[in-house]
């Protein structure tokens, strides 16, 4: 192929082990954690990356109920701070769940991730161990559909049940799907309203009195 | 007009003329939930005899003046008392998360003002501080002080608005008529820095806006010396108030084991006895630096919230107070045309100046693809974090706010399972949610 046909990408900057961060914690110094799981977990923790002073490790999918428990109850993170997705649309294992824990008595904070396919978009509950968890994974399964197993109570967090889509998915439309959320009536004898934004949507607004025709004032000269 | 089927069944067929699966949903929800803290505390419930001796559901809010927003709150009634409750979230859900993602960093900071809108300088400075982690922008001292100044007193701004509405809620309206004239006073601080009374916007990628005026300062030391007797006076109305004291003793009681299973945050971890307090944890600005106590309380009932609340508005006062003393002359925003606005001056007198700003309202700051960063501040409803996602370019690819007032409305659901009805709403402003935070 001759070197004019070649085609170059642009080079991305990767992540970076950024340590010299100005506003990176103490209390995210967590390497005595990660390699007492490394060495106990093995190969079921896939990977550590570190960016301003933050370790995140990733964990099987399987395996973080047993990850989690250990980090509980033998290392004394019972604190479940954060829990929410991340929609990597494009990559492979389109969505990512983390996990943000903190140990209270020694001041340390750990972020946990779990990758999990589109396509079985499944990951194991931690509403056992941290019945904090419960709420935050609701939320995680009406903004992105990512379902969590064994959950007590897998509803919607904010949207109604009514309502049939994943809204922070990176395909749904910022302006909302027309017709996709029945909502009550505008007057008390009014009909259900299913598209409030009809007017940005295309449709034209009922207007109760008639507007003069729009060349009055530039064609009636 | 409503028959007694209907106000004794409210959901039955065809009550809701909307939402049917919703409803059902949460119906369902109601009679199937075991009571998390009775389980805990292996505790079984004796059916006192009552006057009205079946059960009730009782659909309470989003529309109701006690409910400090849309909360709705659907319980299970055995005579007065809630034994199971469900609260349904989500009435004033704009979807700001995702709205984040088509802004650039800068562009969403007003946005942040409407989540916590008793505190909105506090959410402006946790958006700004996450954003500058993510970037590693630095921020010139004089900046930082000054967002701590506004924090503290948007922190008191946030109490006080408790305090009134929580007292108004238990009985007393002149308390909520004295604190509104200290959030008065609080807005023209804010009007005088900002230029805006109620949501700010001030503070800056890299900075602040603008610097305090003389004026401003002025306004600021007249609050600060006048408000700590004004509080104690307060404190001494309230403190072994009868009425007040017993409609708050041992109501909803969490031990600091339930308090950390549940996630509470803010003063209400810190009224079960759990010192977390992200100023001390993992300090940012300059908390480091100044003298203040975390005040604590291991009651863990709504008086115990009340006092922890208390002392943290005097608390304010004292940091605010050294941070006058401390403040330091110089910049109030990082002086790089990449990592943040530059001065006005520049803007209107150099084309480089007017270039840069254009730049920066355009893309803004583009922090490395693949970063990733957490940033928490103690705000005054508890630890409010942004957790970004950068993929290179000036939008962020991924916002979550850990949001206070979400996680500490979990723990409010099983707090109410209980207690009778009247205290229901005693524990809604104890509990100190606001909406437009939970629901993002």
């Amino acid at each position: 192929m001759p070197e004019t046909l070649k085609f170059h990408f642009t080079p991305v900057d990767g992540p970076r082990a950024d340590t010299s961060n100005v506003h990176a914690k103490a209390s995210t110094e967590v390497m005595e954690t990660v390699d007492a799981l490394r060495a106990r977990f093995g190969a079921t923790i896939r990977d550590v990356q570190v960016y301003a002073g933050e370790h995140t490790v990733f964990v099987e999918r399987l395996h973080i109920l047993e990850v989690c428990k250990h980090l509980k109850e033998d290392l004394g993170f019972q604190y479940l701070v954060d829990l929410g997705g991340v929609d990597r649309f494009t990559e492979d294992e389109r969505f990512e769940v983390f996990y943000n824990l903190v140990n209270i008595a020694n001041s340390k904070r750990i972020r946990l991730k779990v990758r999990v396919e589109e396509s079985d978009a499944h990951v194991p509950s931690v509403t056992s161990l941290f019945p904090a968890a419960n709420w935050n994974e609701r939320e995680c399964y009406d903004m992105l559909g990512v379902c969590f197993d064994d959950h007590p109570d897998l509803r919607r967090m904010y949207l109604p049940e009514d309502f049939e889509h994943f809204p922070q998915r990176k395909e749904f439309p910022l302006l909302g799907i027309p017709g996709s959320l029945p909502l009550p009536p505008q007057t008390p004898e009014g009909e259900l309203t299913t598209d409030p934004f009809a007017a940005a949507h295309g449709n034209k607004p009922v207007k109760s009195y008639e507007e003069p025709p729009s060349d009055t004032y530039t064609s009636g000269r | 007009m409503a028959t007694a089927t209907d106000i004794m069944e409210p959901f039955g067929e065809d009550y809701f003329s909307f939402w049917p699966r919703h409803n059902a949903a949460v119906k369902n929800r109601l009679e199937s939930k075991d009571v998390w803290l009775d389980e805990v505390r292996g505790r079984k419930r004796e059916h006192t005899p009552d006057a009205l001796e079946h059960e009730m559901t009782l659909n309470m809010g989003p529309q109701h003046p006690a409910t400090h927003g849309v909360l709705r709150c659907v319980v299970k009634l055995d005579g007065e008392r809630i034994v199971k409750c469900v609260l349904d979230i989500g009435y004033l859900h704009r979807g700001i998360e995702k709205l984040a993602e088509s802004k650039t960093y800068q562009e969403f900071m007003p946005y942040t003002d409407r989540m916590d809108y008793l505190a909105p300088y506090s959410n402006n400075v946790a958006w700004c501080l996450a954003v500058e982690k993510l970037a590693n922008i630095e921020v010139p001292e004089r900046a930082q002080w000054i967002r701590m100044i506004m924090c503290e007193l948007a922190r008191i701004s946030s109490h006080l608005l408790w305090l009134g509405a929580g007292l108004m809620d238990a009985g007393a309206v002149s308390v909520f008529l004295w604190s509104f004239q200290g959030r008065e006073d609080l807005y023209n601080i804010f009007d005088e820095l900002a230029g805006a009374r109620f949501t700010v916007s001030h503070s800056r990628i890299g900075g602040v806006a603008s610097d305090l005026s003389p004026r401003a300062l002025e306004l600021i030391r007249d609050f600060t010396s006048r408000y700590p007797a004004i509080i104690e006076g307060w404190r001494k109305l309230l403190n072994r108030n009868r009425i007040w004291v017993d409609r708050n003793k041992g109501i909803g009681v969490v031990s600091a084991e339930e308090a950390i299973a549940l996630g509470l945050t803010g003063p209400n971890l810190r009224g079960s006895g759990v010192a977390y307090d992200i100023r001390r944890f993992e300090p940012y600005l300059k908390y480091e630096e100044v003298d203040f106590t975390i005040p604590l309380r291991t009651e863990g009932d709504c008086l115990a919230r009340y006092h922890v609340r208390m002392e943290e508005m005097l608390e304010s006062l004292k940091i605010i107070e050294q941070c006058l003393e401390r403040l330091p002359e110089g910049q109030i925003r990082a002086d790089d045309a990449k990592q943040a606005y530059p001065s006005k001056d520049e803007v209107y007198y150099s084309m480089e100046g007017m270039i840069h700003d254009f730049m920066y309202t355009e893309t803004g700051v583009t922090p490395p693809r693949g970063a990733t960063a957490y940033h928490a501040i103690e705000s005054p409803k508890g630890e409010l974090g942004f957790y970004l996602e950068s993929d290179g370019t000036g939008n962020p690819h991924r916002v979550r706010i850990n949001a206070p007032s979400f996680t500490n409305l979990q723990g409010l659901e099983s707090m109410m399972e209980g207690h009778p009805v009247a205290d229901a709403v005693i524990l809604i402003s104890s509990a100190d949610p606001v909406m437009g935070e939970a629901d993002k």
